[in-house]
């Protein structure tokens, strides 16, 4: 065992009037030679140590000092000593050791009862403790009191206050409380010991609620019952709301995840050559064009006066970002077909300028750089034949259909998807690369002349007759949001009607379109009588073009032929660039 | 909603320690004079703050800079104002007519002024003293002025004669927190402080017995 000295327990004065010191003796004392412990004292004004005047009233190893030898604001100093050793030392002075007895005589009264008998108030009183001097105002007592049920571990505690009256609201009738209090001075921090248990039982003054044993506990379950039914009524009707906007305000749209001009679609079609020209789009044409807000892009530039736009330089037209913008995403619904962000035209883009036509602006410096772009415009689907039109979907939704009966507000590019690539070296050269789809109208710039001609072979005819076969109606056309002008529609059917109207059509389709590819196209239109895919080489003569007239984007041109008549029929500028003989013609 | 929140917070103004809502008697008013009893009321009140405020400084500062330089050991010093008989028990306390004993609070409050003064002053050079310090003792300062205040008007109230003015002790305790030593200079004020609590506890017990006697007849 660890050898314990004997040491000062505590002094504590429990009215400001004496005081008593309490100390342990230790198991030094049993070891060795019994020794006498002695308690020596000292005002802080004296010099000398004097013993403890009464050893016996405050109890065994105590020492107690009555009033006359209590100075209460003095600094006392007391040690425990025996002969030669002193064990321990306090020092302080008596207000600051003031540990009140407890208070005495509690009772408790009732005040009420509740209506249905389970609850009660009560009032509890007590007294102060005798030895305090209260009346004369020698010392504060403040109070705490402390109440439980009698089954019940934990003590519930009141805040310390000066009165010795407390009420106590609230307790259950049928059950039994025990209440104690104790006091301490009111400056101080620490308390006296706690006064006798008082009980607390309603049923011997008679009120006891003997079958209110069942407390009436908050009905949890009926609450989250019920929460959860409104909750789940609330969401349904809003659900189900037809107004919109109390719809959009509670469950705003969550962006569907896409990436930017990949419709989902193709991924479930396989469409692998489209989804790789709509990525593509992005890699190309994002870092040249993209460089602004992509807001900027639904600016519609008003392009009202036809040498106006003549006067903007091609440049600006290709690398303009404004004109891009204005341009490349007009009018299409973002419907989270992925379409919609893709700005890129990777189909021939049509001028979408305020008046809905077409204009073109020649730049033979810009055409190679068009060129560049236009090869991966050319990138098409060729590997899937049985693409059908709609498949052109993947081109940019943002041209504005010039029709306004239209509701497909897209670029027409009929034919590109579905035709089959004729000239595999070009279509594989362009088609698993950063080729747009739906670029498959697009004839392939075969050669340029020194003339500053462009030399383009058809691009893809097969695919073309075939989607005239087979998707060539008013459903395929419409389907995923292809792009199509109605004349392009109108044109479809009519080749696949009537073959006599190849001219006609290709005059359409040329009207319409003023890209190059579009010629092709409908030279490869007209030609496909049947469903066979003829070798482009054969079919009608290209055109050349002698310029370009409208560099939209660098996705595509619209390039001037020269050798086919511009038909003024049916000149439906529905979409697709028309060129400036046309338009001449159209605008007043 | 606006009203319920003004009266909220003018209720938690009102009830904290030391303020009360007193009745209202207009500076300079004639007609309008505190009763005698409300007169020890708030002094009783201003005294049991003070003394709270002393004991709360006391024990931050003990805990903030006396641990391990045992300060209580040496903490016997006598305070300034030892020299004032005080009674010193409530035997005494009881004996000593009641206008002595209201000199005597008027004594010891005078002796504290100047040294309330400083103590604001030059706490504020500790190093790293906290907030709660430095606010306690311009608090202690202010409120002990303000007790002497009303101290003195009880003093005219009661008093039949002269009011003595003579009870006084001067201060000397400056340049000790003003030491160069840091040790010096906190153990200075370590006893500063504990003279401040013994002092307020005092004052404090004295009114309340004097309130007790005067108002209530020994009936508190």
């Amino acid at each position: 065992d660890l050898l314990q000295w004997p040491q000062i327990s505590k002094c504590r004065s429990p009215e400001m009037e004496t005081f008593s010191c309490y100390w342990t003796a230790g198991n030094f004392y049993n070891l060795t030679v019994p020794r006498i412990l002695q308690l020596l004292y000292k005002k802080s004004n004296e010099e000398d140590w004097k013993e403890c005047p009464d050893y016996i009233t405050s109890g065994q190893n105590s020492c107690y000092f009555n009033a006359s030898y209590t100075s209460v604001w003095t600094p006392y100093c007391v040690q425990l000593a025996s002969k030669n050793e002193v064990y321990d030392k306090k020092c302080f002075s008596v207000d600051e050791i003031v540990l009140p007895d407890p208070p005495v005589h509690l009772n408790w009264t009732l005040l009420n009862t509740s209506q249905t008998g389970i609850h009660g108030d009560i009032q509890v009183r007590w007294d102060p403790p005798p030895t305090a001097d209260v009346r004369k105002g020698w010392i504060t007592l403040e109070y705490e009191l402390q109440y439980k049920e009698v089954n019940e571990t934990k003590w519930k505690e009141l805040k310390p206050r000066l009165s010795t009256v407390v009420p106590l609201y609230s307790l259950k009738t049928a059950r039994d409380y025990e209440i104690r209090i104790r006091s301490r001075q009111r400056t101080s921090e620490k308390f006296g010991e706690f006064s006798e248990i008082l009980y607390v039982s309603f049923s011997q003054i008679g009120i006891g609620c003997d079958h209110c044993t069942e407390e009436v506990e908050f009905p949890w379950f009926l609450v989250v019952v019920f929460g959860v039914c409104g909750l789940a009524v609330t969401v349904i009707s809003i659900m189900l709301s037809k107004q919109p906007r109390l719809k959009m305000l509670i469950f705003p749209p969550v962006p569907v995840p896409k990436i930017k001009g990949i419709d989902p679609d193709l991924l479930k079609k396989g469409k692998l050559d489209e989804v790789n020209s709509i990525l593509a789009c992005h890699d190309i044409y994002k870092t040249q064009l993209y460089n602004d807000d992509l807001w900027v892009e639904f600016i519609e530039l008003d392009i009202e006066d036809p040498d106006e736009k003549n006067r903007a330089s091609d440049t600006d037209r290709l690398l303009g970002e404004d004109h891009l913008k204005s341009h490349s995403c007009l009018g299409t619904k973002d419907d989270d077909s992925g379409r919609a962000s893709c700005c890129e035209p990777d189909i021939p883009e049509t001028d979408f300028s305020a008046s809905d036509t077409c204009d073109a602006t020649s730049d033979s410096d810009q055409f190679k750089k068009a060129t560049e772009k236009e090869e991966d415009l050319l990138g098409l689907d060729r590997e899937d034949n049985d693409e059908s039109l709609p498949s052109l979907a993947n081109i940019d939704p943002q041209r504005r259909h010039r029709s306004t009966q239209s509701e497909n507000r897209h670029l027409w590019a009929p034919f590109g998807d579905s035709v089959q690539s004729p000239h595999p070296s070009v279509h594989a050269h362009i088609s698993n690369q950063n080729s747009l789809t739906s670029t498959d109208f697009y004839a392939q710039v075969s050669d340029i002349t020194p003339a500053g001609r462009v030399v383009l072979s058809p691009g893809q005819k097969s695919k073309l007759g075939r989607a005239q076969r087979g998707g060539c109606t008013e459903q395929s056309f419409t389907m995923d949001n292809t792009y199509f002008c109605e004349a392009d529609v109108k044109k479809c059917i009519a080749v696949t009607s009537h073959e006599e109207n190849e001219p006609h059509v290709q005059e359409q389709s040329y009207n319409e379109d003023g890209y190059f590819t579009t010629e092709s196209l409908t030279t490869t239109v007209a030609n496909l009588g049947a469903p066979t895919a003829a070798p482009p080489s054969s079919e009608m003569p290209v055109a050349d073009y002698t310029s370009i007239h409208i560099v939209h984007s660098p996705q595509g041109l619209v390039l001037n032929a020269t050798a086919l008549p511009v038909p003024d029929k049916e000149f439906n500028v529905s979409c697709g660039y028309v060129s400036t003989d046309q338009l001449n013609k159209i605008m007043p | 909603g606006l009203l319920l929140v003004v009266l909220l917070v003018s209720h938690m103004l009102l009830t904290k320690e030391g303020v009360t809502s007193l009745p209202i008697c207009p500076n300079g008013s004639v007609n309008c004079q505190l009763s005698l009893e409300e007169l020890f009321d708030r002094a009783v009140k201003l005294s049991h703050y003070i003394h709270f405020l002393s004991s709360e400084m006391f024990n931050e500062f003990d805990e903030r800079y006396a641990q391990g330089r045992g300060f209580i050991a040496k903490a016997v010093n006598s305070c300034h104002t030892a020299s004032l008989t005080t009674p010193e028990d409530k035997e005494q306390a009881q004996q000593i007519h009641h206008e002595d004993l209201l000199n005597l609070i008027l004594g010891v409050l005078r002796s504290w002024n100047d040294p309330l003064v400083h103590l604001a002053s030059e706490v504020q050079r500790i190093k790293e003293a906290p907030e709660t310090i430095l606010w306690k003792a311009v608090e202690i300062e202010e409120q002990n002025k303000r007790l002497l205040e009303g101290m003195e008007k009880i003093v005219g109230r009661v008093h039949s004669g002269e009011v003595g003015n003579d009870i006084y002790t001067p201060w000397d305790g400056l340049p000790s927190l003003q030491l160069a030593d840091e040790d010096s200079r906190l153990f200075a004020f370590y006893n500063l402080l504990h003279c401040l609590r013994r002092d307020s506890h005092k004052i404090d017990n004295y009114l309340k017995v004097l309130k007790c006697r005067l108002i209530h007849d020994n009936n508190c």
